[in-house]
This record gives C-alpha cells, structure tokens and sequence, in this order.
C-alpha cells in the first residue's frame, strides 16, 4: 500500500518523460494492433448505418414482442429490432441483411408465432437511417470543433499544448475504433456518439493536466522542462487515479453488469466505447500527450539553455 | 445562521426541490423512440423513383424535422424502391410533425407588393398563412432589415426545370442560372414584365423567392427588361454578388431553388403507433447497473477524501437532480427527447463530473501539506481548482456549442446533454462545493482523525 500512499502525497519519483521511449513503443504497439485489426476485420457496422431487412406482418395470434425475439434468435438473429404497429395488431421486424436460408427460416419463425398467412407478410430492403447527411454534418462539427480548440488551448496555455492534446486524440480514437473491429461488437449511432465523448473525455484530460504543467513553468525557474513536465506528473498521478476511477466505475458496471449480466446488448455496444476511450484517454494524457510535449519543449532555444544551465550547476555542485 | 449556510441550504432546496417540482408537474424527460415508442408514418411515391431523389427527400426531411421540433432523434429510412419510412418519438402537435414531413414544400416566386423596415413591419400574425394570397413574410438572414408584404405565387417550385450556380470570370461576379419549364417561362415573362413597369429602386420591382413561408431571395428585375414583354425564354440569371461570401450565397440559393421543395411527391399511405424498439428491460438494467457504478463513485470518493467525500456525494445529487429537471423543462418546451444512450450519458457524465471535486480536494490536500490551516487550505485551493476546472469545461463547452450549431440528429442531442452538464458542473461548484467546504473546514470534520479533511491530506 505505501505506493498508493505515494501517489496520495504526490511523492512518486517516475521518470514519465525519460521513459519515453517506453510509453511510445506501448502506443505504437497498440496503434499498429487497432490499425491491423481494422484491416482484418470490418467494423460490424449496424443497420442504421448500412441498412438491413424490414419484414412487416399483421399479428392475429397476439404474440408478445419477447416471443418474436426469443423466434428469431433461434434461427441465429439476435440482433433484430422487433417492434408492436397499432397496440400489437401487427409486427415490424428489422434485421440485418440475411442470407437466403436465414431469411427463409426467419420468416416461417415470424410467421409460426404471429399466426400470419405468410401472404400477408411482406419483406423490403430497409436502407440506412443514420445517413450520408448526418455522417457529414457530425463530421464538419469535429473538425470546426478541433479548429477551436487548438485556438483555445494555444490562447490559453500553448500551441505545442493544443498539438500535443490532439495527437493524443487521434491515438484514443484510432484504439477505440480498433477495440470495435477486433471485438465485433456493432457500431450503431450511440457508438458514435459514445466515440465524441471519449474525444470531448480525452482532450479534457489532457488540459487538466497541461494546465499543472503550465502553472510550474510559471513558478520554477530551476528546472529544465523535462524536469517540471516529470513533477507534474506525478503531483497529478493522485487525481488521474481518482478521476479515472470515478469515471470508468459507472460505464464499467454498465458494460459488465448491464449488458452482460443483465442482458441488455444495446448497452455494450455504447458503453465498450467509453470504457475503453476513457482508459486509454486517461494514460494518453499523461504518458503520451506529455512525453511528446516535453520533447518538443526541450527543442527551443530557451529550454536547451536552461538545460544546459541546469547541466553545468549539477556538474559544478558535485565538485 | 451564516450567510454561507443560507446559500447552501439555497442551493439545496433550488436542486432538489425543482427535481421534485418537475416530476411532480408530470415533466418528466420525454423518452425517444428506443424506448418508448412513437408514430409510424410510410410515404410512398411513385414505382420506379429515381433512387437519388429519394436519398434527397431523406435529407430535407431530416432537415425539416430539425427546424420542426428542435431537438428529437427521427428514425428516417429508405424502405424498398418506392417508400421512406419515417419513425418520429411522441410527438406533440403530430398531425402537423406528419404534415412537416411529408409535404412537398411550397416553394413559389411572388411578386413584391411593399416593402418594410422590421421596425415599421406590421406584425405577422397566424393569419398570414402560406395558403394567403397575400401576406407579409419575414426574411431570412441576409436581409436583415426587410420584411416584404407578397403577392399571390406566380411560380411554384415545380416550374424549375434547373438552378445551378455560376460564376461569371469576366465580371468576377456569381449568380444563379435558372432555367423554368414552358409553362413556367410563360407565368415568369409575365411576374417580370409586371415588376419591369415600376421605376428602378422601387421595391416592387423585386421578386420574392419563398419557400415555406420565408423569403429566401429578393432580386430585383434589371433595368433592361422591357415591361411589356418581361423575361421570356424560360431562363433568367439572378445576380448573387462578387463578395468572399457570395459563392455560398449562390450554392444555397441553387440548392433551394432545385431541391427546397421535395423533389418527389409522396403520398402518407400509413399512419401507425409503433412501440419501442428496445425491451423496457434494457432501460432497467441500464439504471441498476448506472446506479450500482455511481455507489461505487461514492465509496471511493470516501475512502479517497473522507468527509470531502461526503461533500462530493451530496453535490453530485445536486447535479443530478438539476441535469434531470432540465431534460425534464427540455423535453417538454423543446421537445428533447432522451434515448437510452442519453439516460446512460446522463449517469456517465455524474462519474465524470466527479473529477471537479477531484481536482479541487487534491488542491487542498496539497495546500494542507504545505502547512496552511484548513480553512485557508479550502479557499486557496479553490481559486487553483476552479482556473483549471474552467479551463477544461471551456473545452467541453465548445464541443457542446459547435456540435449544437452544426450537426443533426443524434449527435445534436449529444452536444445538449454535454452542454448542460457543463454548465452544471462550474454552477454546481461555484455555489455549492466551496461553501460546503468552508462550512465544514472549522469543525470536527475538518481538522479531526481519520475521516477528516486533514485525514486525507496526511
């Protein structure tokens, strides 16, 4: 426990950006593994991206929309949306496109429940409503919103800042999306939206931390850049720890305990998003996002001096 | 009582008692189509629809649903060759959300009979209506200062045979060239011979462009047309402007001209309720395991910060109860509907709202150590935590006001739900946690053992 207790006092002692080579090799591991999983796997894109089967039917045997269900995962679909038309008089089933056999078997399991004559039943390709224009507004969005904030960040803290923070957003996007075409699991339009706010969650992140890192600029004049991006660090390790915590407690136990214990699949589509865009949020902002920063920082002409001060007195204070 | 106790216990009773007000006036947030269901409408039009023009009709109709009912998240499909399925979440005024949807637009060139100031305009009143010979129509941005009193449609958005926008390299100038069937050209050679017999600067001079009841353009007829004939050949160019500006200009007012109206008629051939798309049993097991995390948030803010835990406990309920009220007034003046994915948001984001508390106790915990006394611990690290907690929420702000302005649907609802949470969460700590802490810095809770404030600096 005496590191945890540590971390509480902001005594830790990690070399976050001499390690650096560390971190980055983690990241671009990971990077390269998300990357090759989307080229391996297709994202499992949702009907309401790339639309799918709506199968319509009058109802006279009443049956309830769990029954419908439970029909249609029987023949292997359990991912249809099953809804009542006028108080259950009639059904809409929409699915996935299905091969031949599925369809077939899915209409008979349709019709075997309902009590529909399967004349009444009628099937047509159902076409996206998540649409080109949504997709295209949302994305202009991003990219006004990453213009602004880079305007923000440089006005308010600095430009390597803003530049810094946003690579760190890409690294957490590109996994995210990643972890979704390794793990299958369907991108449906609150996947996307979950997506926005593991950017909004990383960019977040990584100004508060920034912003320690500028306030010790401020203060220290002693120490090269590295040295006070390091202090930084491991002062806000404490708040990194509890933030994080409280933040991936209620998706985690919406992704563990909703969706897979209690068994609601449209959770876990939203909530492996955030779960894992907040994870990889929280340690981009600290073990990437500053790395790069203090880096870049050790480059100018102000900081090599200081460095190299700081080089001399320590030589001279050994003597 | 202290001045400071008085504003907590106002602030208190503002957030719980206005959750309890909400709910119990029935204002309850409004639940989307996934979980509660709502109408059906099928529009079909005729076999053998260009697929293209169907996509387009898509597009206006979400468009459309957007100016209509704020904020809610329509499902609109495509359904076959010859039908688009549209799927709106209870809806007030329905009948009129159908009509919205579904009506071809009325896009029609008027003459101009007056011409007001907004300050002189007369008011428009209901009476106006569309279907009016004449009546006064508010002007869209860009004509900032006009409100023009139009004649009857000479021209309806079925007589443009083709509207592209073009830039002229000679004159630096861009326009839009408008091409009109034959019948068309006959009714606009007369619109325009009418507008050419007024004297140049006069206002009826001008022909208003209006779709659904907004005057998108107003251009006047040029000097050179002659008033017995007008302009004939079925063709005309309206001059848009040489500014950086004017090649949007020229864009949108094409893009009205061709597709302002529905470019196909569809026919409601069904209208239906339809029940939710998800069990009630996924919105269940959201809210157990939502709650079940936030007490998890609780136990370690407790165990993390000891009596500021509690502090921070009470305070997220402040900010829950508050986000809830709003969607609550939302969903009712608005029409902002919540979908599991924002009731889910709605808990994810008290998880994250936890980090201002966080931010603003390891503030404490480290003027603590560095031998300030408790109280003053409270109000010098409070100064630090809120810069960076402003700092930070001014990124979520951005995020939440651009998404708002510039997207649709789903993510619109998204960038409301961040926006307010925002909002919250610097109001919530600027009226509630520091005084909250003050209060309690003196006392037992402060300066005492273990579960203490000096407890969890040590």
């Amino acid at each position: 426990m005496s590191w945890l207790g540590r971390i509480n006092r902001g005594e830790t002692t990690v070399d976050f950006v001499g390690l650096r080579k560390r971190w980055f090799t983690i990241s671009v591991v990971a990077l390269l593994i998300s990357v090759a999983g989307l080229g391996l796997f297709n994202l499992n894109l949702g009907i309401e991206f790339v639309g799918g089967l709506g199968i319509q039917t009058p109802n006279p045997a009443g049956a309830d929309i769990g029954a419908v269900r439970t029909a249609l995962e029987e023949v292997g679909i359990s991912d249809a949306t099953v809804q009542f038309l006028d108080e259950g008089a009639a059904l809409r089933v929409t699915t996935r496109e299905l091969d031949e056999a599925t369809e077939r078997a899915a209409i008979d399991a349709i019709a075997d429940v309902t009590g529909a004559d399967q004349d009444e039943t009628s099937i047509e390709a159902v076409g996206p409503t998540f649409g080109a224009l949504i997709a295209r507004r949302a994305l202009v969005a991003l990219a006004v919103f990453l213009g602004a904030v880079v305007v923000f960040i440089s006005w308010r803290l600095e430009f390597k800042m803003a530049a810094a923070g946003l690579v760190a957003l890409f690294h957490d996007l590109v996994i995210t999306v990643g972890v979704y075409a390794m793990t299958g699991f369907q991108v449906t339009p609150a996947t996307v939206v979950a997506i926005l706010v593991v950017l909004g969650y990383s960019l977040y992140d990584t100004v508060v931390v920034f912003d320690k890192v500028e306030e010790l600029v401020e203060i220290e004049d002693e120490k090269t850049y590295s040295e006070i991006v390091n202090q930084s660090m491991n002062s806000v390790l404490a708040r990194s720890l509890a933030t994080s915590l409280t933040s991936l407690l209620p998706v985690g136990s919406i992704l563990f305990i909703g969706a897979l214990l209690l068994g609601a699949p449209t959770l876990r589509d939203f909530a492996l998003a955030l779960f894992v865009g907040i994870a990889v949020g929280t340690y981009s902002s600290i073990f990437l996002a500053s790395p790069i920063l203090a880096a870049w920082k050790e480059k100018e002409p102000d900081w090599i001096e200081r460095a190299e001060w700081v080089a001399r007195r320590s030589r001279s204070g050994r003597r | 009582m202290s001045k400071r106790l008085l504003g907590l216990i106002i602030v208190l009773a503002v957030a719980w008692g206005g959750l309890a007000a909400v709910i119990s006036a029935g204002l309850t947030p409004r639940l989307g189509l996934d979980l509660q269901g709502g109408t059906s409408v099928v529009l079909t039009t005729a076999e053998e629809t260009d697929p293209e023009l169907l996509q387009v009709a898509t597009e206006i109709m979400t468009r459309r649903i957007e100016d209509f009912g704020a904020v809610q998240e329509p499902d609109i499909a495509i359904s076959g060759d010859d039908t688009v399925v549209v799927q709106l979440p209870g809806v007030e005024d329905e009948e009129r959300a159908i009509e919205a949807v579904g009506q071809t637009g009325l896009l029609s060139f008027r003459p101009v009979l007056e011409s007001f100031t907004t300050e002189e305009a007369p008011e428009i009143t209901e009476e106006d209506d569309i279907a009016m010979d004449a009546h006064l129509l508010n002007s869209q941005e860009g004509f900032p200062d006009q409100v023009l009193h139009v004649g009857p449609a000479a021209l309806e958005g079925s007589d443009v045979a083709e509207a592209l926008p073009i830039f002229d390299t000679t004159s630096g100038v861009w326009a839009v060239s408008l091409d009109l069937t034959s019948e068309g050209g006959t009714a606009f050679a007369q619109l325009t011979a009418e507008a050419a017999s007024y004297p140049p600067g006069d206002p009826r001079r001008q022909i208003a462009i209006v779709l659904d009841g907004e005057v998108m353009s107003a251009p006047s007829v040029n000097p050179d047309v002659s008033p017995t004939t007008g302009i004939t050949g079925g063709s005309a160019l309206i001059t848009v402007g040489a500014d950086s500006e004017a090649q949007q200009e020229a864009q949108d007012l094409a893009l009205t001209l061709r597709y302002g109206s529905l470019p196909v008629a569809f026919e409601v051939s069904a209208v239906q309720k339809v029940s939710a798309t998800l069990g009630t049993d996924s919105l269940q097991s959201g809210i157990i395991a939502g709650l079940l995390g936030l007490g998890l948030v609780a136990i370690v803010l407790t165990v993390f910060y000891r009596s500021l835990g509690l502090v921070a406990i009470v305070g997220l309920t402040v900010f829950g109860s508050l986000l809830i009220a709003l969607f609550g007034l939302l969903g009712e003046f608005q029409g902002l509907t919540l979908t599991l994915a924002g009731v889910t948001g709605i808990i994810v984001s008290v998880g994250i709202t936890a980090d201002s508390y966080i931010v603003y106790y390891e503030r404490i915990k480290e003027k603590v150590r560095e031998g300030l006394s408790i109280e003053e611990a409270a109000d010098e690290g409070f100064t630090l935590a809120f810069r960076t907690i402003l700092t930070a929420d001014t990124v979520s702000l951005l995020a939440a006001i651009l998404l708002w302005f510039l997207a649709v649907g789903a993510v619109k609802g998204f960038a409301i739900a961040l926006g307010l949470a925002t909002i919250l969460d610097i109001f919530v700590a600027r009226t509630y946690t520091r005084r909250a802490v003050r209060l309690m810095a003196p006392g037992r809770l402060g300066a005492g053992g273990w579960f203490s404030i000096k407890g969890a600096a040590r």
